[in-house]
């Protein structure tokens, strides 16, 4: 019984440190960030420090379905100010995402062949 | 006679029909830029996979002192979901290096500029169409004006030569992004101080305090009287726990521009910690009256009411 309740007290603190290492990095208190201040010059919206803490744990999980191993996601997400946080939980979807160059020949390829078989070109005729 | 001058005439329009692309390159430069600059010791970092990303940023990290491979880059900057890396991440990489990441305006001058000035320049690429984009990172690392074209290291290839208006027509479809990586007390060639600013405080919000420092008190230097920066200053020494500096950086702030309700804020916020409530109070009252941004006022009445329960419960003041 003692044990069972041991092991499910464990379980809530593991838990509540784990929901704790994904609490966003919460701007001192009292303190406003410089970040804050620049983006307030520059826009009539919500201020993103304001919206910070939602927008973090949804890029989050974003990050964590697109295959970040979670034990990174963190890191990666602390170096991000809330503006760019903010911005890829609004359109991370549309964001350029830098690849290959690989990539490219067989895109080209698929093109060049589509191309081929509705007669605009004619590149792989055997003759 | 005639027909000699005829054929001279058609001669001329034949070669003025020749379709010759005006010179990009030339044109952008500035004076003292010589014409042919390539920053040979640049190293380079084949890519893999679509590894692009990681090894761009591999390039222009390694540039400016940073011992990093771009295999380790590839768990901080790789979205397997996505097959590429996202350009807020190789910003936010670079902090993680305490490195400054400052995004060019979208110029070819501003680009060679940089390079003139020792800068390797990671820039974004469409390899593809408009509707069918295919984006690839690579890092700029010279040019000659002599034949009108940019040298890269792009992808397995660790010298690849471009003709400016072929690259130029890759970049634009990219949105013309390009940034350079700098140590945080060095300015890049062509800095303009919003944009230096924006920067700096992104090494703060990255709680790289030590960066953000130097990249701030290089600002002061620049910009002696830039109320941001000294504000910057402030916020990374409170965050250092270095009370008493921050509370002279932002007095420094209110002596420049005394209706600065944030840096009052900050200050009501710092003499609150250091243990004089009374004081804080009548920093936040006033810092209060002077907002003009109504955003801010949630923040500010917060600050208000920890300052007013401190004033309340004088044992608590201590902590």
């Amino acid at each position: 019984m003692i044990r069972n309740s041991l092991r499910r007290g464990c379980v809530v603190a593991i838990s509540l440190s784990l929901l704790n290492l994904g609490s966003p990095v919460v701007a001192t208190a009292g303190i406003i960030d410089t970040q804050s201040v620049i983006e307030a010059g520059q826009r009539d919206a919500d201020l993103a420090t304001i919206r910070s803490g939602l927008d973090r744990s949804d890029v989050r999980q974003q990050f964590t379905a697109l295959g970040v191993d979670s034990a990174v996601v963190d890191r990666r997400l602390a170096a991000l100010t809330d503006t760019e946080i903010a911005a890829l939980a609004d359109r991370m979807e549309q964001m350029p995402a830098g690849g290959d160059v690989l990539a490219v020949i067989g895109i080209v390829f698929i093109v060049l062949v589509i191309l081929e078989l509705v007669g605009v070109i004619d590149i792989f005729k055997k003759t | 006679m005639t027909a000699k001058a005829a054929g001279v005439a058609f001669g001329v329009l034949l070669t003025a029909g020749c379709a010759h692309h005006p010179a990009l390159i030339a044109p952008a430069l500035s004076e003292s830029t010589r014409p042919v600059v390539e920053l040979t010791d640049t190293p380079f970092f084949p890519q893999r996979d679509y590894q692009c990303g990681p090894a761009a940023l591999a390039t222009v990290l390694v540039a400016s002192g940073v011992d990093v491979t771009a295999d380790e880059l590839v768990s901080r900057v790789y979205l397997p979901g996505r097959k590429g890396s996202l350009q807020v991440e190789l910003l936010a990489a670079s902090r993680s290096f305490d490195r400054l990441p400052y995004p060019l305006e979208s110029s070819l001058s501003s680009l060679l500029s940089e390079i003139a000035d020792r800068h390797p320049v990671l820039v974004l690429q469409n390899l593809g169409l408009e509707s069918v984009p295919i984006w690839h990172y690579a890092v700029v690392v010279g040019f000659d004006a002599d034949t009108d074209r940019l040298i890269l290291r792009s992808g397995t290839n660790q010298r690849v030569e471009m003709s400016a208006r072929r690259f130029m027509s890759s970049w634009k479809r990219a949105g013309s992004w390009a940034i350079v990586v700098l140590e945080p007390q060095l300015l890049p060639a062509v800095a303009e101080r919003a944009r230096y600013l924006e920067a700096a405080a992104g090494l703060e919000a990255a709680r790289r305090h030590d960066a953000a420092a130097r990249a701030y008190r290089a600002a002061l230097q620049r910009w002696p009287e830039d109320t941001t920066a000294q504000l910057g200053i402030g916020n990374v020494s409170y965050a250092r726990g270095d009370l008493s500096g921050a509370e002279s950086a932002y007095r420094a702030v209110l002596r420049i521009e005394p209706a600065h309700a944030i840096a009052r804020n900050n200050l009501a916020q710092t003499l609150l910690d250091r243990g004089d409530p009374q004081a804080a109070l009548e920093e936040i009252s006033a810092a209060r009256a002077a907002l003009s941004d109504p955003r801010f006022a949630p923040l500010l009445a917060e600050t208000e009411t920890a300052i007013r329960r401190a004033l309340q419960s004088p044992e608590r003041q201590s902590q």
